[in-house]
């Protein structure tokens, strides 16, 4: 952008490959259902850190990448993972002033909302989890995002990433 | 200080607002979504990308496969002579019915003759290896390790295709329903979106298996209160909606409820194939000919077998020392 050059943008992209890799990497039986959204975790927090850098078109791009990986309709993640950046970007400003426990409550009904889109594009496609449980990712996401705030910031601050 | 202004200035730099370029990237996503479900125009890009993308699912196995092979390493001899035993108890044993089959293969042969039915093409088979499953707990896919450029022929001719039936050793598994260069993705048979037309084994009752969602259960749907079935017999794949081919072991009869309430039995159906500790499966080829073309080439050889077997008997007759009269000839047919 306007004058600022970019320093370590391949930490943003391994990041979020890593994320990538980590939402289809093998896992218990009883704990699938509660497999935390680890690319929108990584991606809120870029968002958040970089927002001049990390935006809607990023989300976008991610998204079709998880929803090859995943075999689901063209677009679905693609769109859930757009709603959760811009609803980051738009609360950007207060987000950044809470402190983490704070953070964690709002990303958890950011996340909760995704689900619930998520959800409901699902249901068009025919397959519908029969229960509430499909609210429990954003519950894990949100209790994991302290973890991966301060993983990624130290990784953030020690690269000097811009 | 000009550092830090450099650093904010982008923040403020103004392109189209925040909501528009949401807006338009949730149309984009919208169109795609109905494309990629309506037509088969997005299918490349798909199968593309998923060449560059699926060498992660290999990674994210990449730690478990390690621990497999260090616990293979160090498991101890007795421990592998006692499956050497086992696996040589075994086939041994399917040898045996193996040694059955040809005799019931060929005796099903001849009486396909006999009915002038379309002769019965043996499938050829291509082993496949799991390399992912679904993360999403609430649909039952996974991924194996062949795909379009797989093909079991020199030909290139049958290569893995949308649809084809798999199996495991001990039963069908699913179909393929996305075929990418190298990979493919299975659902299976318990996928809630999924069904299959099978038949009990015993008397040949028709039915269809619904998938549930769950790995150990299928259900019969639309089966009468009054229908001849019950627990423990076996469904085989009935080959009905042409997409599996008949008579592939599907599931078992787990129980059966006569409830007066309702219009129909509650029938569930335990899967014969292990779908999600099998790590081996089989892809089949069967038949893709369409009925009608099988109709006429079976028509088509039925007329060149009848032409021959007249040319057979103007020989016989021409040759002065037959000793079979044509009067004769018919039973000895029959007798066939």
């Amino acid at each position: 952008m306007v004058g600022v050059r970019s320093r370590n943008g391949w930490v943003i992209w391994l990041t979020l490959a890593f994320a990538l890799l980590l939402s289809v990497a093998p896992m218990l039986e009883f704990m699938q259902v509660g497999r935390p959204l680890c690319v929108a975790l990584i991606l809120t927090y870029w968002v958040l850190a970089l927002p001049h850098r990390v935006g809607l078109t990023t989300a976008w791009v991610l998204g079709l990448a998880q929803d090859v990986l995943l075999g689901t309709l063209l677009g679905q993640n693609a769109l859930i993972l757009t709603l959760i950046t811009f609803l980051v970007l738009s609360l950007h400003q207060r987000l950044r002033m809470f402190p983490m426990w704070q953070q964690s409550m709002v990303l958890m009904v950011v996340f909760g909302l995704a689900q619930l889109v998520q959800l409901w594009l699902n249901a068009l496609t025919g397959s519908r989890p029969p229960t509430l449980a499909f609210v429990l990712p954003a519950l894990v996401s949100a209790l994991l995002w302290p973890w991966i705030c301060v993983i990624l910031r130290g990784l953030h601050l020690r690269l000097n990433v811009n | 200080m000009a550092h830090k202004e450099q650093l904010i200035k982008p923040l403020f730099a103004k392109g189209p607002s925040l909501g528009i370029r949401m807006l338009v990237f949730a149309v984009l996503s919208a169109v795609l979504m109905v494309v990629d479900a309506r037509f088969d125009a997005l299918k490349p890009v798909r199968s593309m990308m998923g060449m560059v993308l699926t060498p992660l699912y290999e990674l994210a196995e990449m730690p478990v496969r390690a621990w497999e092979g260090a616990t293979q390493q160090i498991s101890s001899r007795s421990e592998l002579m006692a499956e050497n035993e086992k696996l040589k108890a075994e086939a041994l044993l399917l040898q045996r019915r193996l040694q059955k089959l040809a005799t019931l293969t060929e005796q099903n042969v001849r009486l396909r003759e006999l009915l002038n039915s379309a002769a019965l093409v043996d499938e050829e088979v291509l082993v496949s290896e799991l390399i992912g499953v679904d993360p999403n707990p609430y649909t039952h896919r996974i991924l194996i390790d062949k795909g379009e450029k797989d093909c079991v022929d020199e030909s290139k001719k049958n290569c893995v295709f949308l649809g084809q039936p798999v199996l495991d050793a001990r039963g069908l598994m699913g179909q393929v329903v996305e075929v990418m260069p190298y990979t493919s993705r299975v659902l299976l048979l318990t996928d809630n979106t999924h069904s299959i037309p099978v038949q009990v084994n015993r008397n040949g009752l028709r039915a269809i298996a619904v998938g549930t969602g769950n790995p150990e259960s299928l259900e019969l749907r639309h089966v009468a209160d009054t229908a001849d079935i019950k627990e423990g017999d076996l469904l085989v794949s009935s080959g009905m909606g042409q997409r599996f081919p008949a008579g592939y072991p599907v599931a078992t009869v787990k129980e059966v409820i006569h409830d007066s309430g309702q219009p129909f039995a509650i029938v569930r159906a335990t899967p014969t194939a292990a779908l999600n500790r099998s790590r081996y499966l089989l892809l089949v080829f069967s038949d893709r000919r369409s009925p009608e073309q099988r109709a006429t080439d079976s028509a088509q050889a039925q007329e060149a077998a009848d032409r021959e077997a007249e040319q057979e008997r103007t020989q016989g007759e021409q040759a002065p020392e037959s000793s079979v009269a044509p009067a004769a000839d018919t039973p000895a047919q029959e007798a066939n």
